[in-house]
C-alpha cells in the first residue's frame, strides 16, 4: 500500500508504514470535501483528509506543522464537521505524532519529521538523549535504545531538491494554483 | 571487582506521580473482584501481553476469586527489531494452549492507538473462543486511531509519557511500583 502512494510530507510515509505493519488498510486523500462555496455555487475552498481508514471507516488528518500555524487547518476542520456530522476525522497534531513516533522507540523521527524539516529535507539521525541515563550497555544492544537508529526510506516521498527555493506546503501549493487558475481564467 | 555501571535511580527521572501505588493496588483488587463477579461460576483465561502488563496481570490475578488459568503472548512492535524485516506484526510468542471454547479475558497496561490490541483481537477471534473481553490498567485516548471497548478499565489518563508498574521506556522503569510521567528532557531530542 505504502509503494503506490505519493505522500506530501515524510509523516505521512510513516504513518501509512505503521498502518501496514499493523494491516489497518487505508487509502491515501480519497476524498476531497467541499467546505467553502461562492455566491455562484462554485467550490472556492475544499479539504482531502490525508487518510482514510475503511474498515474503521475514519478519516485522519496529520498536522505535524508548529501549533503556531495549525490554525487554519483547526478551522478546515471545524467547517469540515459543521458540513459533513456523518464525518468521522480524527486529527493528530505535530505533538501527537512526535508521541507516537517516541512510543515506538522512533526518536529521531520524532524529532526530523516534524513541520517544514519533514518535507525539505532528508530524514536526519539523532541519538536519544536517553543516553544520558541508562548504562552503556544498552547503547550497544539492539532496539529503540540502541545505538543510531536507521531512517527508513520515505517510500515514493519526495525526492530531495536541489533547488534554493524551499518547498511550500501543500495548502499553499493549492492556493497558489487557485489564484492562478482564476487569474487566468478571468484574463 | 567487575565494573560498575552508575544509573540514576529509575524514580529520579519521574517528573510526576500519576498514580500511586495504593491507588494502583485499590483499583486492581476493585477490578478483580468486579471480573470475578461476572464470570462467576465461570472459568476464565487471563491472556497478557508482555512485556508490559506483567505486573498487572500477577496482581489482578491475585484479586480475583474465580478458576484463572493464564497465558502470555508477545507481539513485535512497530520500530522494533523485525519492522524492516517483515513490515509486519509478528507473534513473538504465541499461546501455550488453545483458547477454543473458553471465556478469554485480554490483560493490557496500556491502551494508547488501540493498534496492536486491534491486531491481536483479531488474532484471538480467529482461535475461537467462547467470549474475548478486554482489561486495561491505562487508556490514554488522546491519540486512539481505532476505537476499543474496554470492558475492564482502571484508568484514564491524560496525554502524557507515562513508566512504571511494567511501562517501560527503552525497556527501563517498569520496576517502579507506581505509574509517574517521565521528566521531559529525558526523551526530548535536542
Amino acid at each position: 500500500m505504502t509503494e503506490q502512494a505519493r505522500f506530501a510530507h515524510a509523516s505521512e510515509a510513516e504513518l501509512a508504514r505503521i498502518l501496514d505493519y499493523y494491516g489497518v488498510a487505508w487509502d491515501y486523500e480519497p476524498r476531497t470535501f467541499p467546505i467553502l462555496w461562492n455566491t455562484d455555487g462554485k467550490v472556492i475552498e475544499s479539504f482531502s483528509p490525508d487518510f482514510y481508514l475503511p474498515e474503521l471507516d475514519l478519516y485522519v488528518e496529520l498536522t505535524t506543522l508548529k501549533q503556531s500555524l495549525v490554525r487554519r487547518k483547526n478551522r478546515k476542520l471545524r467547517r469540515l464537521r459543521e458540513l459533513y456530522p456523518d464525518i468521522k476525522i480524527k486529527l493528530f497534531y505535530g505533538k501527537d505524532f512526535r508521541a507516537l513516533m517516541l512510543k515506538y522507540g522512533r526518536f529521531d523521527l520524532a524529532a526530523s519529521l516534524s513541520g517544514l524539516e519533514g518535507q525539505i529535507t532528508p530524514l536526519s539521525v539523532r541519538q536519544p538523549k536517553l543516553a544520558l541515563t541508562v548504562p552503556a550497555v544498552a547503547a550497544s544492544a539492539d532496539g529503540p535504545t540502541g545505538a543510531a537508529f536507521e531512517a527508513a526510506p520515505i517510500v515514493a516521498a519526495r525526492a530531495p531538491s536541489t533547488r534554493s527555493r524551499p518547498r511550500v506546503s501543500r495548502g499553499s501549493r493549492r492556493r497558489r494554483g487557485r489564484r492562478a487558475f482564476l487569474a487566468a481564467r478571468n484574463s | 571487582m567487575s565494573d560498575v555501571i552508575r544509573v540514576a535511580p529509575p524514580s529520579a527521572d519521574i517528573g510526576e506521580v500519576l498514580i500511586s501505588e495504593e491507588q494502583i493496588r485499590l483499583k486492581v483488587a476493585e477490578l478483580g473482584e468486579r471480573i470475578s463477579a461476572d464470570y462467576e461460576g465461570r472459568a476464565v483465561t487471563l491472556v497478557s501481553v508482555l512485556k508490559g502488563a506483567l505486573p498487572f496481570m500477577a496482581d489482578l490475578m491475585r484479586a480475583m476469586r474465580i478458576p484463572v488459568q493464564i497465558d502470555l503472548m508477545e507481539v513485535s512492535s512497530y520500530g522494533g527489531t523485525t519492522t524492516e524485516s517483515t513490515g509486519l506484526v509478528r507473534i513473538l510468542k504465541d499461546l501455550s494452549s488453545s483458547i477454543a471454547g473458553k471465556d478469554v479475558l485480554i490483560v493490557e497496561d496500556i491502551i494508547d492507538t488501540g493498534l496492536t490490541l486491534n491486531y491481536l483481537l483479531r488474532y484471538l477471534r480467529g482461535k475461537n473462543p467462547n467470549s474475548i473481553k478486554i482489561c486495561a490498567l491505562l487508556d490514554k485516548p488522546a491519540r486512539r486511531l481505532v476505537e476499543i471497548n474496554i470492558d475492564y478499565l482502571g484508568f484514564t489518563i491524560p496525554d502524557e509519557f507515562v513508566v512504571g508498574y511494567g511501562l517501560d521506556f527503552g525497556e527501563y522503569y517498569r520496576n517502579l511500583p507506581f505509574i509517574g510521567v517521565l521528566r521531559r528532557e529525558l526523551y526530548e531530542t535536542q
